[in-house]
């Protein structure tokens, strides 16, 4: 390469070389290195106004390891925000932004309530039944935005976004007024579903949908790496024209791969309201959506760096709600998250440049300058 | 009767509608996509709400309140048009950071409504008019200013000036207006900014005339509903203000449906600025598809495209 060619000749200029490609891995530990920078930088800003952020730290590693229930309920939160993170990996792929995550995330659990609440079934297949409306809602819920960016080029992050307003607000009037629980003493939430997940053996409240966003992320990482349709899609959100030349249904494949992210989100609400809250109400979800997006794109669309991810934002997550007594509100939390946001994306960018010694590269050498795949 | 007063809010609630669109068409007319409107909304309002609690007049506090979401706004391009960070990612960023730290600092002002506020200012004659007067010439100067001079202002500068003219082009081909000897950093780095004051100044708004009561997430979604009017807009200054007042009929309809006792839900009454804001950008894109309506604009040619000179 020509840094080598360069370096220890005379008119030894430190400078920034930039690449067409970045290579995949090297952007990955730099993204991970960037949101690294950002939490230090946020840790730091807390120290200047008066919040001890060493003992911060101590209080979350205290409030997670130091008992099994903080384990547990780690792995509670990081259900839903894994499941959430994988939509939003899915249409990432072809460079689609979902960001009504959480909007299907409240229609799925709405409707796995409704089944819930209403029909009456054996367990397993209530449970089933609940999944496939969840499912279903939560698809629903992004097919406008899908058709609207397919055929008609419509912005899918405004639309998208534009419906998690509708859909909590739609929540909110079911859970507090049509469906509320009149006979009970809890207010503002809608009867018990008529059937919960299971937990583990020999856990407290630790659901069996833990493992579903390890197996959903096993699935789409084999559909992506050994299937056509995983190529196709990769290749279409690559170059869409050439896509199309080559015969692949670049509208058809928006279309999919949008409802499948919109079902695993409403997947997600369904597996959190049976598992976890057994009755809809208006915050059911602590913006598990908006985590998981910051997993997505913290992984990079990977789904092996989206478990990896999604458990290291669980493990933030939890001890924000565990700092909340640490005089740390919520609201925090969200402006940490913007500043991860803002370092994974300068890591993106960091990732496309080389250090070099010397001169600018001769003419001709762009060749040389992409990165091996 | 109540419909003249409908108007009046109508008018009232699209203004801020009005100042952060006209912001992010400037914003994108030089290729720049600023997603963080929400959190700048968030910032203008709350600098503003700390100004007034600090004794400064309002017009005073209007100014901070537009300088904070400067600020930011001019970190946010920073980002994305020097170190040339993904707009997606960066703008989403800027959302959190905004309605984070706004919720934070604004935590200690809820419930004690600013008392020192925006007074109406009526324009002499017409406000007389029965009805139509107090509906139409009885606002603050800011919707004046908002409905009138920003559009003309807005539309002077970019297609009868030769800086505007220049705007554009950084927009549409910025290889092409490099070469031509435009600056198209310094001017992305200008609009960028600019734009964002205007979203602060609809958060000033916000405070200092329209809900003077600091409450959590203040933009409620204000934000990414001038994103979309936008859109539907085709980035033309006369069409946002056309659509920001489409949104300001639908939150007047919501208060008209409660004191008249509908018998609506309040929900489904808070709904309806969202869905006929999304209507707004997917039925005239719809139409167009099918050839009932031609489509008159498309984006800005490089939105939401970093530029490299080397890779010219």
């Amino acid at each position: 390469m020509s840094a080598a060619r360069w370096a220890g000749t005379e008119g030894r200029r430190l400078r920034l070389e930039r690449r067409l490609l970045a290579n995949p891995r090297r952007a990955a530990i730099l993204r991970v290195i960037g949101a690294a920078v950002a939490l230090l930088v946020s840790g730091l800003i807390l120290e200047l106004t008066g919040r001890s952020a060493p003992f911060l730290a101590g209080e979350v590693v205290d409030s997670t390891f130091g008992s099994r229930f903080g384990l547990e309920e780690t792995a509670l939160i990081a259900t839903p925000i894994l499941l959430a993170a994988i939509a939003v990996a899915i249409p990432l792929r072809m460079r689609l932004w979902n960001i009504g995550v959480e909007g299907q995330f409240y229609m799925g659990a709405w409707a796995s309530a409704g089944v819930g609440i209403f029909l009456d079934a054996p367990r397993p297949v209530l449970l089933i039944s609940m999944a496939a409306a969840g499912a279903l809602g939560g698809a629903a819920w992004i097919l406008l935005p899908a058709i609207a960016r397919a055929w008609w080029g419509v912005n899918e992050i405004i639309t998208t976004l534009l419906l998690n307003f509708v859909a909590i607000l739609w929540v909110g009037w079911f859970s507090i007024d049509i469906w509320r629980d009149r006979a009970a003493a809890v207010i503002q939430a809608t009867p018990l579903v008529g059937a919960t997940l299971p937990t583990f053996p020999g856990a407290t409240i630790l659901h069996v949908g833990f493992v579903l966003p390890f197996v959903l992320a096993v699935v789409f990482w084999y559909v992506f790496r050994g299937t056509r349709w995983g190529y196709e899609v990769d290749m279409a959100g690559g170059n869409p024209r050439a896509a199309e030349f080559a015969g692949i249904n670049v509208r058809r494949r928006i279309v999919t791969v949008m409802l499948l992210s919109g079902a695993i989100g409403g997947l997600a609400g369904m597996v959190h309201l049976s598992g976890a809250t057994f009755r809809l109400q208006q915050t059911i979800s602590s913006s598990y959506g908006l985590s998981g997006f910051i997993v997505a794109a913290l992984a990079g669309a990977s789904f092996i760096g989206v478990v990896a991810g999604g458990v290291f934002i669980a493990l933030l997550l939890h001890s924000g709600i565990a700092l909340q007594g640490a005089g740390l509100s919520v609201y925090i939390v969200v402006a940490v998250y913007g500043l991860v946001l803002v370092g994974i994306a300068v890591g993106e960018v960091a990732a496309r440049y080389r250090l070099v010694f010397g001169s600018p590269a001769r003419a001709g050498s762009p060749a040389e300058e992409r990165a091996p795949p | 009767m109540i419909w003249f007063a409908a108007l009046r809010t109508a008018i009232d609630a699209g203004t801020v509608v009005v100042l952060a669109g006209m912001g992010e068409l400037l914003t994108e007319r030089v290729g720049v996509l600023n997603l963080g409107l929400e959190g700048l909304i968030g910032i203008g309002a709350v600098a503003a709400v700390i100004a007034t609690d600090l004794g400064m007049g309002p017009w005073t506090a209007f100014v901070v309140g537009m300088l904070a979401a400067a600020l930011f706004g001019f970190l946010f391009a920073s980002s994305v048009v020097v170190i040339r960070t993904n707009q997606v990612l960066t703008g989403l960023a800027l959302v959190l950071v905004g309605v984070g730290l706004s919720n934070q600092l604004g935590n200690d002002y809820q419930g004690s409504p600013i008392q020192d506020r925006f007074r109406p200012l009526p324009i002499p004659v017409l406000a007389d008019i029965p009805q139509v007067g107090p509906a139409l010439f009885n606002h603050t100067l800011v919707v004046y200013v908002a409905y009138v001079a920003l559009p003309l202002g807005v539309a002077f500068l970019l297609y009868r000036t030769r800086h505007g003219m220049n705007l554009r082009a950084v927009g549409e081909n910025p290889a092409a207006a490099d070469a031509a000897g435009i600056n198209v950093t310094g001017m992305r780095l200008c609009y960028a900014t600019i734009g964002a004051s205007f979203a602060g100044a609809g958060g000033a708004f916000l405070m200092l005339a329209f809900t003077p009561v600091w409450a959590v997430d203040v933009a409620r979604g204000r934000g990414w509903v001038a994103l979309a009017v936008v859109i539907f807009a085709a980035w033309r200054p006369f069409r946002l203000v056309f659509g920001a007042l489409l949104f300001g009929a639908m939150i007047s309809l919501g208060f008209i449906a409660q004191q008249q006792n509908w018998g609506v839900s309040s929900f489904v009454l808070s709904m309806l600025p969202y869905v006929v804001t999304l209507t707004l950008i997917v039925v005239p894109a719809a139409l167009a598809r099918f050839g009932i309506r031609a489509r008159s604009t498309v984006a800005p040619g490089s939105l939401a495209q970093p530029y490299f000179r080397e890779e010219r």
